[in-house]
């Protein structure tokens, strides 16, 4: 088996990407996942109701939907010191409205292959890494993850349960991401 | 007494599926199911919503197809509105959707194939992944994986004004055209591309040609199934993923029958099985036969080497080249040997590439009469394109207020969905032998039976799953006495 293939291709900052996306920022809150399949948009919910509090504070940006994943998270995070972000969970068991925080380094089990079209998470953030691109690190990547009943549906809605617990997950996720941007 | 054994490769941020694979008493593969989550309710979602505003919902279907998606849909939607599209839109339309087949093409090949390969099939599970890869050949490759994908990304995104959940397509064309200052822009990293998928080749004739193992499970390995072809051509039978006439080939290459996008009932049906919600696309006039193979059976694969199957002959003359070498290599036109869908990925590249350069080269692209104003409804609309995991069909109705009253689609992977039940059983059964445990290296010739077809289930969910993601477990007489997971 060859190992000395050599490929001249510019790196990815070369591909032309508009100037502000390299500038180095500090701290990028994404909320993720998909607006129309019930409570999976619950990351893009939080990220809404959270946007005004968040978006004034020196050095944070705001991303209320992000439903792409694999290689393409490369393009979300380049750049980014640390990011927030706001996701569903299911668990076996799991109440919903139930919130759990972690940060990337819980991600490490999950670097092998696993995703069914593309690079995972983990793996994508250690390949960026791998090939220079300025990401967080895994302790600055923090994940806020809120269980959810049902992300099978095609709706605009939440699932009962989860719309009646959404103001409080609201109230102490805010806290949990402004004692996380002073740490 | 029955064995059970699950596979369920559950992943972060994407859909998950799951193997069940049922041992009889002496540890013989008796049945395999591949199960996944169907999302639900899409058809209900739409009815009553703007028939216009579908291209731009139907991108939240797939987090990994959306353009394809938009295509189909935008297609569908023109045909609602009496079917007159600019001409302009159709080349705008097939440029952005070339550089969206590098983009996701790229990612599965050096993602999802190129570990199995560059690393072994039984390599160590915390290692065979595109990290792993780039280890094995190299830094700079990894830089060029990373940059051609997000120049291709970029492509898009200059032609559609996004890169991804597009709302480019509008009833009768596009929404914005290509300016002069926008084509020289691209321009130049259309000929990267180009000469990244000529590198891609060679690095698949040197790891994968170059090794006369690989060379014969892609070519000889229980990764066959004697079941059709279907795909997207041209006038001239030559492959083509944004507009054309359905063409199903049979596996010793006669043509069985083409059609297009609004005779599409006429030749597909889709058949239920009680175990699983995905349905079993099949030939309609041939009737439901089961999963059986054989020149008589009604099923299908709708994949890249299904759509080269299918093909006479490549629409540019790299790809052409690339053509001939790789039946050549397989024995001849057309090829049962799935995991050939590696290298016809690869080979779809090149005319990707060439096919942007002559758009690249065009003098019209860049004109300004980029769409035609509907001025009529008509209430029903088709939209056939290949998308990268098969043939993607929508259909839709909507009344004398363009509101829909109806919505049918069948996605690129659920063509598949029988020959990746088949296949699967096929491999576990041919690796899976009495007195001999599956190891880590055959749970992951199995997956890879089906990570050949790229299959696309409910990408469009993107919750954590909490879970290990694979747990395989193991059943006597409807209870668990072993259970193991894989992790690294």
């Amino acid at each position: 088996m060859s190992t000395q293939h050599s490929y001249q291709a510019a790196r990815p900052r070369d591909c032309g990407a508009p100037a502000r996306r390299r500038r180095p920022r500090r701290t990028l809150v994404l909320g993720m996942g998909n607006p129309i399949l019930s409570d999976d948009a619950i990351g893009i919910r939080l990220a809404s109701a959270l946007k005004p509090r968040l978006e004034d504070i020196p050095g944070v940006d705001v991303v209320e939907e992000c439903c792409v994943g694999g290689l393409n998270l490369l393009d979300v995070l380049e750049g980014y010191d640390r990011l927030i972000a706001l996701d569903s969970i299911k668990t076996i068991g799991g109440v919903p409205g139930t919130w759990y925080a972690f940060d990337g380094t819980a991600l490490r089990e999950t670097m092998n292959l696993r995703n069914v079209h593309d690079a995972n998470f983990a793996t994508t953030l250690a390949l960026g890494r791998h090939m220079g691109i300025h990401l967080p690190d895994d302790r600055r990547c923090h994940v806020v993850a809120v269980e959810i009943a049902d992300n099978m549906t095609f709706s605009e809605s939440l699932s009962p349960a989860l719309e009646a617990a959404l103001p409080r997950i609201v109230l102490d996720v805010k806290t949990h991401i402004l004692m996380t941007l002073v740490t | 007494m029955t064995t059970q054994i699950s596979i369920d490769p559950i992943t972060r941020l994407e859909g998950h599926g799951k193997i069940d694979i049922y041992l009889d008493d002496d540890g013989a593969v008796e049945d395999t199911f591949f199960q996944i989550p169907e999302l639900r309710g899409f058809e209900r979602f739409v009815v009553g919503r703007p028939i216009e505003e579908l291209p731009r919902i139907v991108t939240r279907i797939c987090g990994v197809c959306p353009a394809s998606h938009h295509m189909a849909s935008a297609k569908a939607v023109d045909g609602c509105f009496g079917g007159e599209v600019a001409p302009l839109a159709h080349k705008l339309r097939d440029m952005y959707y070339q550089a969206h087949f590098i983009h996701s093409h790229i990612a599965h090949f050096y993602a999802l194939a190129a570990p199995d390969f560059v690393l072994g099939p039984d390599a160590d599970p915390a290692t065979r992944n595109v990290l792993g890869v780039v280890h094995k050949v190299g830094l700079e490759i990894g830089g060029a994986v990373i940059g051609s994908r997000s120049k291709a990304q970029e492509i898009q995104r200059i032609i559609g004004g996004r890169n991804t959940q597009d709302i480019w397509c509008l009833p009768g064309g596009v929404a914005k055209g290509l300016k002069p200052e926008e084509l020289e822009q691209i321009r130049p990293w259309v000929d990267e591309l180009y000469d990244f998928t000529q590198f891609s080749l060679q690095l698949f004739r040197d790891v994968v040609l170059g090794n006369a193992g690989y060379v014969d499970i892609i070519v000889n390995g229980p990764y066959t199934l004697d079941v059709h072809n279907m795909g997207v051509v041209d006038d001239d039978n030559a492959p083509n993923f944004y507009d054309g006439t359905v063409r199903v080939v049979d596996f010793e290459g006669n043509e069985i029958c083409r059609y297009k996008a609004e005779e599409y009932a006429d030749f597909v049906a889709e058949h239920v099985e009680s175990w699983t919600y995905l349905k079993f696309p099949y030939l309609k006039k041939r009737g439901w036969k089961g999963f059986v193979e054989g020149i008589d059976t009604s099923l299908y694969c709708a994949t890249p080497l299904a759509r080269l199957n299918v093909a006479d002959r490549m629409a540019t003359p790299k790809a052409q080249e690339a053509f001939e070498e790789m039946f050549t290599t397989l024995g001849g036109h057309p090829s049962r040997a799935l995991l050939a869908n590696h290298w016809a990925r690869l080979v779809e590249m090149v005319q990707n590439a060439e096919t942007l350069k002559r758009y690249c080269d065009d003098p019209e692209i860049t004109g300004t009469e980029f769409r035609v104003i509907p001025q009529q409804i008509t209430g029903e609309g088709f939209g056939i394109v290949e998308a990268m995991r098969g043939t993607l069909t929508h259909h839709y109705t909507c009344d004398e207020r363009a509101l829909c009253t109806s919505a049918n689609l069948i996605v690129g992977t659920t063509n598949n969905n029988a020959p990746i039940q088949m296949v699967t059983k096929k491999v576990a059964s041919s690796l899976i032998k009495p007195g001999k445990e599956p190891d880590q290296g055959i749970l992951n010739m199995i997956e890879m039976a089906f990570r050949a077809f790229d299959p696309c289930y409910s990408c469009a969910t993107h919750s954590l799953p909490g879970e290990m993601p694979l747990q395989v477990d193991v059943f006597k007489g409807g209870e668990l006495y072993r259970e193991f997971r894989r992790c690294c």
